[in-house]
Order: C-alpha cells, then structure tokens, then sequence
C-alpha cells in the first residue's frame, strides 16, 4: 500500500522526517518566506490597534520593570550588580528574558490560534510560531533602544565587543524556536501546555539571573544556573556589553550545541507531529 | 513532477482516514504512542478504502450526506490533511475555496488583506500586485478597499475571500457550497466565472447539496456514504442515485 502524501511541485504535509526531508523543508520555509513577513507585520499590526500609545506601550513594559526591580532590589534589597550601575546590570538581562518569555508564550499559543487556517489550506505550519517570534524580536529591537539610551546615560557606550550581539542573539533565537515547536505542537493536543508554560516561565525568571548576578548563588546551587542556557545567554551578553569582553569560546560553543540541539529536536518533533495538526482542531 | 501522471489531476488511492475521537486523553498515553507513531483509542473512519482520479480540466461534483466523508476528502486534497492509509496525489496549485476569508484579519484592512491571504494561498508578493486591481474590481470594493474588514458585511467578506481565490491562479479550485452566500448577482458572476475556468481547464472539485448545481456544471459526480465511496459516474446518475438513498432513509425513519 502507498503510504504518504505528494503534491508535485509543492510544500506538502510530509509523513517522514528525515535529512533530505529536512532539507526541503528548510528549503520550503524559505520559499514561504514572504508568508512569514506578513503574519509577522499583521501580529504587529493588531497588537495595539484601538490603544491609544499604541506600539509605545512596547516600550512601557520594560522601563516600568526596570524602574520598580531597581527601586525593590538595589535600593531596598542591595543587591550587588558586578559593579556596574543596577538599572544598566539589570536592563542587559532584563531584554533577553522578555524577549524568551514573552516570544515563548505567544509561540505556544500559535498554532491553536490560527486553527481556522490550519484546517482550510496547507502552508508550512512553522510559519505560525516562527511569525509570533518574530513579532517579538520586532519588540525587542525597539526596547534596545532605550538600551542603548541607557548605555549612553551611565557613560558605558557599546565598544565594539558589542559586535557579538547579533551572533549571540541569534544563539538565543534558535534555542527559543526549537523550544516552541514542540510546545506549539503539544498546545493543540493538550491545552495544559500553554499554562505549564506559564507556570514553567515564572520559576525560571527566578532562577535566572536577571536581577541578580550569577555569583552571588551559593556553591551548591551553581549547577542550576550552569544547567541553565537563559543564564548562559545572559551572562554572555553582559560580558559583551559591560565588561567589555569577548563571550569566552567554551561558553560560545556550548550555546551553540544547545540551541542547534533545542532547533534540529524541536523542528523534528514538530513535523512528526505535523500531519495531525488539522484532525485535532 | 511524474510524466505518467500528466493527465490526472487528483488521485485517491485506497486511501482511509482515521480519527481519534476520545477526549480525556492524557500525556501519560499521549507520548508512547507519539514515538510509536499511532493512536490510542478507539477511531473513527471518516474515509474507508476510497479511490477514484480527476483527470486534468475536469468538474468533478463530490455529494453525499452530512458525515459523509465530503469535507475531509476535500481536506485531504487541500493538502490540510493526511490520510492514515492510501495514498493522495495532488499535481498542481491548488487553492481551497473552503469557508472564505480564514486568513482574514479584522484590524487590517481590506487591501492588507488582500496581500496576506494571498501569501496564504501561496501567491508571491509580485504576482498579487499585479491582480490587485482585478480583485478589488472582481470583488466590488474599490471604495472600501482601505476599510478594515471588521467594518466589512458578511457579503463584502465573502467577495474578496473568494475573489482572492479566484485571482490565485489555480490548476485546481475546490469549491465547498460557498457560492451559497452573496446576492443573486455576485452568485452569477461567480458562476460565470467558473465557467471560464473550465474553459481554461481549470480542475474543479464541486461539494454540494444543490443537485441542480451539480447537474448543470459538473462532469462527472461521486456519491459518498458513510465513509465509502457508492457511486462514480455522470452526474444525472449519481444525483438520482443519491435522491433515492436520501428517500430510502427518509422512509426508513418515518
């Protein structure tokens, strides 16, 4: 019996996933890439829409978190920030975990929440979470404008160790879609995933340091933070745009293992999941 | 491409199609059988062993009763679907006509979505810009083409969904009783314009409960039941055929 499902000269809904399977799918991805723009543009579009700051409210978010964790962990708390002035030490840690936050959450959600495309025409379904990223690195860039603001502010401007950023970005972006996928995939099966998410996203803001440095932990827990690829990226971008120095080879190459590792997994469960998609809608 | 299959357009190849219908799944039973690769509780078969071909340039009418097994062959031809057994061969753009405007975005506005649904169906930003203007006149909008759709009617909705569609360029158009909704006029300029795609051998696959429709446009008909496939042949026949199971039924229940 033939199993599977062809359509010639076309992106199909594959039964199989394997290298060369892969490989057109990349290739697929690509092709739709016009696609992915547009979902990308009509998430920022309707984001906002009908509030009166509109995107400015982008930019709400972080400062008043950077204005409060300041106020709460500096002045009340002393917490020590690798002598470096707080809100700066903090904001650096601070945009990247909203970002994954904030991107991993909308990811989860976004293949259940394009049901009514799913089950009417074919287009490769990654576009959905790769989309809601998307949208979110669209946020992100805009924050790191007051980064830089900041940065500026406090006498600190980038040097150019702070060239690294689009290489570590990229590092975090690939973890964050190959988390996703799947996360995207099981939402549909089981609509617990998008609160465990929830509840996972919290602990791990704890237990990252965002607005505490890493060494201030106690021996006996550093392995949760070494364990930990968010504490990895942070650490790495405060190394680049604060101290001024290179993220350190080992610790660049063992992100680059994690987050290849989170992508090729992540897709693979995703499109072995994929023909199920629109039976369970 | 496959040079044997030039002729065909769509073929179905003993092809079934399962779904689990259990609710109360948990992940304790979810993950094994994802590894292993199959389900685990009782399916329900919404296809059974179905096979029939639509040849290039073709209107072929699929009818059959609620249930029947209608949407999920056209879903399975979409390519939103796949079948749990069998195969399905689909040579060509496809572009659904199912429920128009699912892609559609209330905030934006009529031409943003235009380009959006557009990229849906696949159509490159390039190839869009030169149709604008086709759809927006095809659809009757030219004068709200920069509202967004939220303010549209129903019957706007359905003009540019289906006018997108239609200005995708398709090899093959599926049609799910869409031509239902929109006034007498839109309905025969849509009929028209059916008629030119079949002119221009434009594959089209036809569900719908209107007979005469089916009678008047198509080629050939099948008659789906329960699952299986009763009838392929010339729609007069099948159309008959189907009549005489709806009033076998109707008997059977009074």
């Amino acid at each position: 019996m033939n199993h599977g499902f062809r359509i010639a000269g076309r992106d199909h809904i594959g039964t199989a996933l394997r290298l060369p399977d892969f490989i057109v799918s990349l290739a697929n991805l690509w092709h739709r890439r016009e696609l992915l723009w547009n979902m990308t543009v009509r998430h920022l579009r309707g984001q906002y829409k009908q509030s009166v700051l509109g995107y400015a409210w982008t930019l709400v978010m972080p400062l008043t978190q950077m204005l409060t964790m300041t106020l709460v962990f500096s002045t009340f708390l002393r917490i020590p920030s690798q002598g470096m002035p707080f809100a700066l030490f903090l904001f650096v840690g601070l945009l990247p975990w909203n970002f994954f936050s904030a991107a991993l959450s909308s990811a989860t959600d976004s293949v259940a929440g394009g049901s009514s495309l799913v089950t009417k025409v074919y287009f490769p379904r990654e576009i959905l979470p790769t989309a809601a990223i998307f949208t979110k690195v669209v946020d992100l860039l805009v924050a790191s404008l007051i980064l830089v603001a900041l940065m500026i502010y406090y006498g600190h401007a980038p040097t150019w160790t702070a060239l690294w950023v689009p290489l570590l970005f990229l590092i975090q972006f690939l973890f964050t879609l190959g988390l996703s996928l799947p996360l995207a995939a099981l939402n549909l099966f089981f609509h617990d995933v998008r609160y465990l998410v929830g509840v996972v996203l919290t602990m791990w803001f704890y237990l990252t340091p965002v607005m505490y440095p890493a060494d201030i932990v106690p021996d006996r827990y550093r392995i949760l933070f070494d364990l930990n690829p968010l504490s990895l990226f942070i650490n790495a971008y405060r190394r680049v745009l604060l101290q001024d120095t290179s993220p350190g080879a080992d610790r660049l190459a063992l992100g680059i293992v994690i987050s290849m590792a989170a992508f090729f997994v992540g897709y693979y469960l995703f499109k072995k999941m994929e023909p199920g998609f629109a039976d369970r809608i | 491409m496959q040079t044997a299959s030039d002729e065909k357009a769509i073929e179905f190849i003993d092809v079934s199609k399962r779904f689990q219908l259990a609710e109360g799944r948990t992940l304790r039973e979810f993950l094994p059988a994802l590894f292993r690769g199959r389900g685990w509780s009782a399916p329900f078969h919404a296809l059974r062993n179905v096979s029939f071909a639509v040849g290039r340039g073709e209107t072929i009418g699929i009818i059959g009763r609620n249930g029947s097994g209608k949407s999920t062959a056209l879903k399975l031809i979409a390519g939103v679907m796949a079948p749990s057994e069998g195969g399905v061969h689909v040579y060509g753009r496809v572009s659904p006509l199912i429920e128009l405007g699912a892609g559609f975005h209330p905030d934006l506005t009529g031409r943003e979505n235009v380009h959006l649904n557009a990229s849906i169906l696949g159509i490159s930003g390039r190839e869009i810009r030169a149709r604008f203007h086709d759809i927006v006149e095809f659809a009757e909008l030219r004068d709200f083409i920069e509202t967004p759709v939220k303010r549209y009617s129903s019957g706007m909705y359905m003009r540019l969904g289906f006018s997108v569609a239609i200005y995708s360029d398709p090899d093959i158009l599926l049609i799910d009783e869409v031509l239902a909704v929109g006034d007498a006029v839109f309905q025969e300029k849509c009929l028209a314009k059916i008629r030119e795609f079949q002119r221009q051998g434009v594959t089209i696959v036809l569900v719908s409960h209107a007979m005469p429709m089916i009678n008047q446009f198509c080629s050939r008909a099948i008659l789906l039941h329960g699952g299986q496939l009763l009838a392929d042949g010339a729609p007069q026949e099948v159309t008959r055929q189907y009549l005489e199971l709806m009033h076998a039924e109707e008997m059977a229940v009074s």
